[in-house]
């Protein structure tokens, strides 16, 4: 059995509908592009780009997990072109910043117009790159967080609200 | 630095270095040491020594094995770091932030 949400459904719909009436003010007049690291942003992002009020494009990227001896590199690319676009990056969750940044240099090789970083959530204790973060959801403690896709064991991105680690059984 | 030609004191350190050649950043293991208290005639009898320094980032980084309710020491040695030096920047990371940030980037595929 789960146990009591960290943000529940409301809250999580109350912050999307705030961060895309922020969006769809701060890009009236554009067609954003917004761009989802898979796979925990795709829920996060599929909403997002629903709430928002303003004509926007989406897309998805992806990068290589940890223990490929190569190092990170981009898994998948933007399908589309980035020159002159106004991107807006959306992350499931901000920590070290590490992977944030690499996704951005590497955005930013692509000459968008502008490139701004939205993320459901930011844990900025642990954080060691320091990246402008426009949008977020919630910031949270050092807790394990899972639900609204984000997983653990590829189990719990179903789940409508986000859970704390421990609230739910081992 | 090559993690093989470091002698790390705690694998977790390793797993640290690890992490950073993995974003292909740059790193130094414990390449200063920080007096942190003085004896009368003002020579310092005590140093910190953070486990890495990013130079990209300006940052040291301090890794810690110990359960919190352990970490007085290591806590104190922060902050008389952070007292004396007010301009270094550095940030503990305790096993389990090591372990939740290796955990975060084995699920993100």
């Amino acid at each position: 059995m789960i146990g009591d949400p960290l943000f529940d459904s409301e809250s999580i719909a109350g912050r999307v509908a705030a961060i895309a009436a922020a969006i769809s003010h701060d890009y009236s007049g554009k067609r954003p592009l917004m761009i989802g690291l898979l796979t925990a942003a795709a829920t996060f992002l599929a909403d997002l780009s629903r709430a928002v009020t303003i004509p926007c494009d989406v897309d998805f990227m992806s990068v290589t997990s940890y223990g490929d001896r190569e190092g990170i590199v981009l898994e998948q690319e933007a399908s589309v072109p980035l020159e002159g676009r106004h991107v807006i990056l959306v992350d499931d969750t901000v920590d070290t910043g590490l992977t944030l940044q690499y996704v951005v240099k590497r955005l930013l090789e692509r000459a968008p117009a502008s490139l701004a970083v939205c993320t459901l959530l930011d844990r900025p204790h642990r954080r060691i790159a320091d990246i402008e973060i426009r949008y977020r959801a919630f910031e949270v403690p050092d807790v394990f967080v899972v639900g609204y896709g984000l997983d653990y064991l590829g189990r719990y991105r179903e789940l409508p609200a986000l859970y704390a680690h421990g609230t739910w059984p081992a | 630095m090559a993690v093989s030609r470091v002698l790390f004191a705690h694998a977790s350190e390793a797993e640290l270095a690890r992490l950073f050649d993995f974003y292909r950043v740059d790193w130094q293991y414990e390449p200063r040491s920080f007096p942190i208290a003085w004896n009368e005639q003002g020579r310092p009898i005590e140093f910190f020594t953070p486990d890495f320094y990013l130079p990209e980032y300006d940052i040291y980084i301090e890794v810690t094995v110990a359960k919190p309710a352990r970490n007085s020491r290591k806590n104190r040695k922060l902050r008389l770091l952070r007292s004396h030096h007010p301009r270094v920047n550095v940030k503990l990371f305790t096993r389990r932030d090591v372990e939740r940030v290796f955990y975060r980037l084995k699920r993100a595929s």
